[in-house]
């Protein structure tokens, strides 16, 4: 194990984790004010990374139904990432119309809203594959215009490379929880949802438009989905329209590994499981999908509430 | 359909031995026809089972039934003898015309429609024409064992080239060998195909003939390629088993092997074995995976500033891999066993690529030419009966001829598409040539193609 392994690895660790963080927190947000969790939250994600290439290139693709469609126009990638994510913003409104609000009106069990927003995610991902087909879809190399590819410096006479990409990943992501941390923190909406999160009953009874908030809460859920979704489709390309199952589950796995509900925690959770995959052995790589688990579970033995999250309590 | 002679007497010495020891357990004196049925186009007989003794090993009546099913079986799978061989000669094609090798499977029943037009229009077989019998296997060993059912006891096939897929091989394989069929594997480039049986061959090289080759032609691109990286798609068998085959190579030709990765094929973030590779400052890099995977790690590969020679496996050896790494695909080695840019110097794929252009609008892929080259051993082989016997095709009985086509097959050589190539008497193919390419994008970054660079 040698220095310039290991900067390369917490590099590598630091980008990726930044946007599980990021992902993770869209599910966080609504575990805090529903108490459930969005299992449709993986296909927003998927569904922000199309919207952005399609925003990018101007064709929503090589099959599918929408194959012959082209855009009047093309955004330049900034400008199609901010658009990608309110439009997945959007999307995730629609899910909490659809998935959600129904069954919250009926006061139904929880488990069922689970069961309805597998359902949405569902649905998502096959009209995904209906509409653009399942071809895996890769950024215009040139997006980034003059950039290169690559930063490549030395540390102790070996090299250590970072792709343009995992610094932008890693900056847009810091864009993303700071100014998430500064709306939840020092804002009337903020302290508005984190009232909404504490007690539902409570806050409506000060004024508090409970519904307003929980919608406002899908919104921005979908937007951190649909970005973090792009991110992942610009390093590694588009997947095909399951792309987003995998990241699902590992966004799960942070939550808990945070602290369900706590923002810090979904911090914490991605940087730790972007990290434990960066540093496992590169012989070992090809199991990285099992580690975010295996992490888990360790964790969970030693702090049952999590990395960040509180003890639940009962009193009798 | 006329029921097939009756088998009588002891138990035929072809069958298969599991079932002769069954039967001496059993203390068989004699097996005779009963009755024949026809079920689904299957023809099946009853048969009387004369015990010397009751079998002691199980009650009565089980031990009869299970004798009685197992004979049902056998005899099911036992060719019909008193059959002539029908005209037009009919040729068994059973690839995966549907499900996830459809791709393929389609490439490879438009090569060998080529295959028939061309040889009819030059006569076909000593002026018998040839007929093509299509039977889809889909993607599983059950589909191909069903189409080679059909094949051999429905529509009386002198040889089946097929299935599309090894795995399909060795499910399916051993049918045509029981009925003393023979068998043109046109893809299967599995180890053990050929070992299957007797009468099993094929006209694919193997991976390990070919792989090699691009190694090979790496060193000669750049002499002083010490260091190789491996990497590879360990949840895919077929990768797990070529790179078995590339680290060979690479030992063989006297290159170090510096690091050796895996991956999965579902993996999309390659940055830990990227950083691996460049960490071990390795000139040469070799990858056995899929399209898609492989794609994304060529990518990031050349992204994270690898400058050096890449060679790629069977698996990057297809356009799919151009959407994935667009530009930056350009210059990855492959080896193939078939090019169709060798038309200057092989006048039958010159041909070959003429009528398959004219007929799809596109030029031929390997599979396409390998069930070309399929077809065209077996007419050939089956024009050298009828040259040393005098006799014609149709004069034959079905069971004779198949016996003399496997022999024949096994005789002299083809010059074919893919090259010169001869069947050896295990079923291996030897084949002369082998054709090394390289990507080259076109300017749009999205589009590109093979181009031959070596042989």
């Amino acid at each position: 194990m040698d220095f310039a392994w290991l900067i390369q690895s917490l590099l590598n660790g630091l980008s990726i984790g930044s946007v599980y963080a990021v992902f993770a927190l869209g599910y966080t947000l609504v575990f805090s004010i529903l108490g459930i969790i969005n299992f449709a939250h993986g296909a927003v994600f998927t569904l922000g990374a199309y919207l952005t290439y399609a925003l990018c290139v101007g064709r929503f693709g090589i099959n599918g139904l929408l194959s012959d469609v082209s855009l009047p126009v093309t955004l330049p990638f900034f400008a199609a990432l901010l658009v990608g994510a309110l439009l997945s913003g959007l999307a995730g409104m629609a899910v909490e119309r659809l998935a959600f609000k129904p069954l919250r009106k009926r006061g139904a069990d929880p488990l069922l809203a689970l069961v309805s927003s597998l359902g949405v995610a569902l649905i998502v991902v096959n009209l995904i594959q209906y509409l653009v087909g399942a071809e895996i879809y890769s950024f215009p190399s040139d997006i980034f215009g003059d950039l290169p590819m690559a930063v490549i410096f030395s540390v102790g006479g070996k090299p250590v490379a970072v792709r343009t990409i995992q610094i932008i990943l890693f900056g847009a992501s810091l864009v993303m929880l700071v100014g998430l941390g500064w709306f939840i923190g020092r804002t009337r909406g903020g302290k508005a949802l984190r009232a909404t999160a504490e007690n539902a009953d409570t806050a409506s009874l000060l004024g508090i438009s409970v519904n307003r908030f929980i919608l406002g809460t899908f919104f921005i859920s979908g937007l951190l989905g649909g970005l973090s979704g792009t991110l992942i489709g610009v390093s590694f390309g588009i997947a095909g329209p399951y792309f987003g199952v995998s990241y699902g589950l590992k966004g799960l796995a942070v939550i808990v590994l945070g602290g369900l509900g706590s923002i810090p925690g979904a911090v914490a959770g991605g940087l730790v499981i972007g990290l434990g995959e960066a540093f496992l052995p590169p012989d070992l790589s090809s199991y990285k999908e099992a580690v975010a688990f295996v992490l888990l579970f360790a964790i969970l033995l030693l702090r049952p509430q999590g990395l960040l999250g509180d003890r639940l309590e009962q009193k009798v | 359909m006329t029921p097939p002679a009756p088998v009588c007497g002891p138990l035929p010495p072809d069958w298969p031995p599991i079932a002769r020891r069954l039967a001496d357990a059993a203390g068989f004196r004699r097996i005779s026809l009963d009755r024949t049925v026809t079920i689904a186009q299957e023809t099946f007989f009853t048969i009387d089972v004369r015990a010397k003794s009751p079998p002691t090993f199980l009650p009565g009546g089980s031990m009869k039934r299970l004798v009685t099913a197992l004979a049902l079986v056998l005899c099911a799978a036992h060719p019909a003898l008193a059959d002539k061989v029908a005209t037009p000669i009919p040729i068994g094609i059973a690839v995966g015309q549907t499900s996830n090798v459809a791709l393929f499977g389609q490439e490879q029943v438009n090569g060998a429609k080529i295959a028939e037009e061309r040889i009819n229009a030059a006569g076909g077989v000593g002026g018998t024409p040839i007929a093509l019998v299509f039977q889809d296997t889909a993607g599983d060993e059950a589909g191909a064992v069903n189409a080679f059912q059909n094949l051999l006891n429905r529509d009386k096939v002198v040889a089946i080239i097929g299935p599309t897929l090894s795995q399909q091989a060795f499910a399916a394989n051993p049918i045509a060998d029981r009925a003393k069929t023979p068998v043109v594997g046109p893809s299967n480039t599995a180890k053990g195909i050929p070992e299957i049986g007797e009468y099993v061959g094929r006209i694919s090289a193997p991976m390990t003939q070919v792989a090699p080759y691009s190694v090979k032609q790496a060193m000669k691109i750049n002499p002083a390629i010490k260091r190789v990286a491996v990497l590879y798609a360990q949840n895919d068998a077929f990768s797990s088993s070529e790179t078995v085959t590339f680290q060979e190579a690479v030992k063989n030709l006297g290159l170090e092997t510096v690091t050796v990765q895996k991956f999965q094929t579902t993996d999309n973030d390659f940055t830990t074995q990227v950083t691996a590779v460049l960490g071990a400052n390795a000139d040469l890099v070799i990858i056995s995976g899929l399209a898609a995977d492989s794609g994304n790690l060529v990518k990031q590969l050349r992204q994270l500033g690898y400058k050096g020679l890449i060679v790629g496996g069977n698996g990057l050896n297809s356009p799919n891999m151009f959407p994935v790494c667009g530009a930056l695909c350009a210059d990855i080695l492959v080896a193939q066993a078939y090019s169709p840019a060798t038309v200057d110097k092989n006048p039958v794929n010159k041909d070959f690529v003429a009528a398959f252009e004219a007929a799809y609008k596109k030029g031929p892929a390997q599979f396409s030419a390998q069930a070309y080259t399929a077809v065209q051993v077996v007419a050939e082989a089956l024009a050298k009966i009828e040259k040393e016997t005098g006799k014609k095709i149709a004069e034959f009985e079905l069971a004779d001829l198949r016996e003399a086509l496997n022999k024949s097959l096994r005789t002299g050589s083809y010059m074919t598409p893919v090259g010169e190539i001869s069947i050896q008497p295990s079923g291996e193919v030897e084949q002369k040539a082998f054709y090394v390419s390289k990507i080259v994008m076109n300017p749009d970054g999205k589009t590109g193609s093979f181009v031959l660079v070596s042989e």
